[in-house]
């Protein structure tokens, strides 16, 4: 498989979810994961640059695993007709084009870490801020490229473009879900300079992703955290939606 | 025209592809892809007699909120963890029985032509369909469970998958209705809203289901909102704390 099938895949991409296919676009998921992943712990220590390098590519694994009967369920029930392992193989197909589009980022984001002042540096915490910023944009913009190449796969096999957005839609809201409580499991992933590296914080179980953003938003908005969080998710919304109507004018079924 | 005139077309078009009818003998497996894959075939097929699908689909059904039960137990573990699924399987049965009859009635308002056994079928096939979506939610539905104290957080989460699972449940009931001659939507859609708030009653009727309690069940009347609102903001007692408790097996 060449990187070019994965990035411009034919319409008949999912017709045939073999485990050849599978495991290739796994294996490329894996390896640009991996490589963005060791740049990002680079910064607060090579150890902690390996620790996030296989924790990376996990977090993606343990996501897809959990949610693999509900997606495949969604995938059949909301009428885009793709059976069990071709939702397996959009969804991966999706996760490996962000990891490719990481992959291709981390000699950039390995020069960063090798720039930025180091953790028991003055300036580190603004420099772990900066890191912090960075990264969220990139993995934010390969999440956004990947989605819309997913939408892109899902019109071309579905029946209308309501169904390839509904079934979208779904698979995003269930696997950002849960991965963002493995993203809270799996920490450290940056790595706060004042914290030791470790592979898994003492207890990793302890807590939710959403707790911790809902308490962190309503302390630093003054109490004031319902207004701010449907602000949050207004401009998170919006730009994802225009995006997908978008795709919908520009890509017509083939 | 007369029909009768109409001359023979001379043009050949393609007919659409055949879909292979379903087998006679219908398994577990060819009842869970026609539910999924091909709901009005299989809503055909069982207006035929001996499909065997009911008790099937029953057993699908309940298999599967015994483990989404299960699941749920695991917040609070101890006695919850046979307690919550027999609690969440025996309550959902119980409100599909208690609204079976208004479902055939309200059917029969919306225009459908259909057997009361059909029916049953139909309704067991739906419960199937839920219970199944319930069990894709329940390993994230697990995680969270293991990882928060909180009884509101947990609540939202399991009253979230429930709804998206009933939603699914109705819409395979209306195709099940419009496929067989219904023609309004005002009577599902009403049976829908009573279905769901007898089930989301259940919740606390049957309480505590998440959280723990002295007794196995509450005699207080309760109207489920009124419960939630309560419950929302309140976490695991310290003292049944999970940790604890596993680290302090003899703390209770």
């Amino acid at each position: 498989m060449h990187l070019r099938e994965l990035i411009q895949p034919t319409a008949d991409w999912l017709d045939v979810p073999s485990p050849r296919r599978v495991a290739r676009v796994g294996l490329a998921a894996c390896v640009g994961l991996a490589v963005y992943g060791f740049t990002v712990g680079f910064w607060r220590d090579p150890l902690m640059g390996v620790y996030v390098a296989v924790k990376m590519p996990l977090l993606i694994a343990l996501t897809l695993a959990c949610n693999g009967l509900l997606n495949g369920l969604l995938g059949l029930l909301l009428g885009t007709g793709l059976g069990f392992r071709q939702s397996l193989l959009a969804l991966l197909t999706a996760f490996a084009l962000a990891a490719v589009i990481l992959g291709s980022l981390a000699p950039v984001t390995f020069f960063l870490a090798w720039n930025a002042p180091p953790p028991g540096a003055t300036g580190a915490a603004s420099a772990h801020s900066a890191y912090l910023v960075t990264h969220t944009l990139l993995i934010g913009f390969a999440g956004l490229a990947a989605n819309l190449h997913l939408h892109r796969l899902l019109a071309a096999k579905a029946p209308t473009p309501a169904a390839a957005t509904a079934t979208l839609l779904a698979w995003l809201g269930g696997n950002a879900f849960l991965g963002a409580q493995f993203s809270w499991i799996l920490r450290p992933f940056f790595g706060t300079p004042a914290l030791k590296v470790e592979f898994l914080r003492s207890d990793p179980m302890n807590g939710t992703f959403y707790q911790a953003v809902w308490r962190a938003i309503d302390s630093s908005s003054g109490g004031f955290g319902i207004p701010v969080l449907a602000i949050i998710s207004l401009l998170i919304a919006v730009p994802v939606l225009g995006a997908i109507h978008k795709n919908h004018q520009t890509n017509p079924k083939p | 025209m007369n029909p009768q005139e109409t001359p023979p077309s001379t043009t050949t078009t393609t007919p659409p592809p055949l879909e292979a009818p379903l087998p006679e003998k219908l398994d577990l497996k060819s009842l869970f892809e026609a539910l999924l894959r091909r709901p009005q075939a299989l809503v055909a097929r069982l207006a035929e007699p001996d499909h065997g699908a009911t008790g099937k689909f029953a057993a699908m059904a309940v298999v599967s909120i015994l483990l989404f039960g299960f699941v749920l137990g695991c917040f609070a573990k101890h006695e919850q963890l046979w307690a919550a699924p027999v609690k969440v399987a025996g309550g959902l049965l119980f409100s599909g029985l208690i609204c079976f009859p208004s479902l055939y009635i309200f059917a029969t308002l919306a225009g459908a032509r259909i057997a009361i056994s059909q029916l049953a079928a139909c309704l067991a096939g739906a419960l199937a369909l839920a219970g199944l979506l319930l069990l894709g939610f329940a390993p994230a539905l697990w995680i969270f469970a293991e990882s928060t104290d909180s009884i509101g957080f947990m609540g939202t989460l399991g009253i979230a998958s429930w709804v998206i699972a009933v939603m699914f449940a109705l819409k395979f009931l209306k195709s099940v209705i419009f496929s067989t001659g219904g023609t309004q939507k005002g009577p599902l859609f009403i049976w829908s809203a009573v279905f769901l708030l007898v089930t989301l009653q259940m919740t606390t009727s049957l309480r505590p289901i998440l959280g723990r309690s002295e007794t196995r069940f509450t005699q207080e009347k309760k109207f489920f909102l009124a419960h939630w609102g309560d419950t929302f903001g309140t976490s695991l007692p310290p003292a049944l704390d999970k940790r604890q408790a596993e680290r302090d097996p003899d703390a209770r």
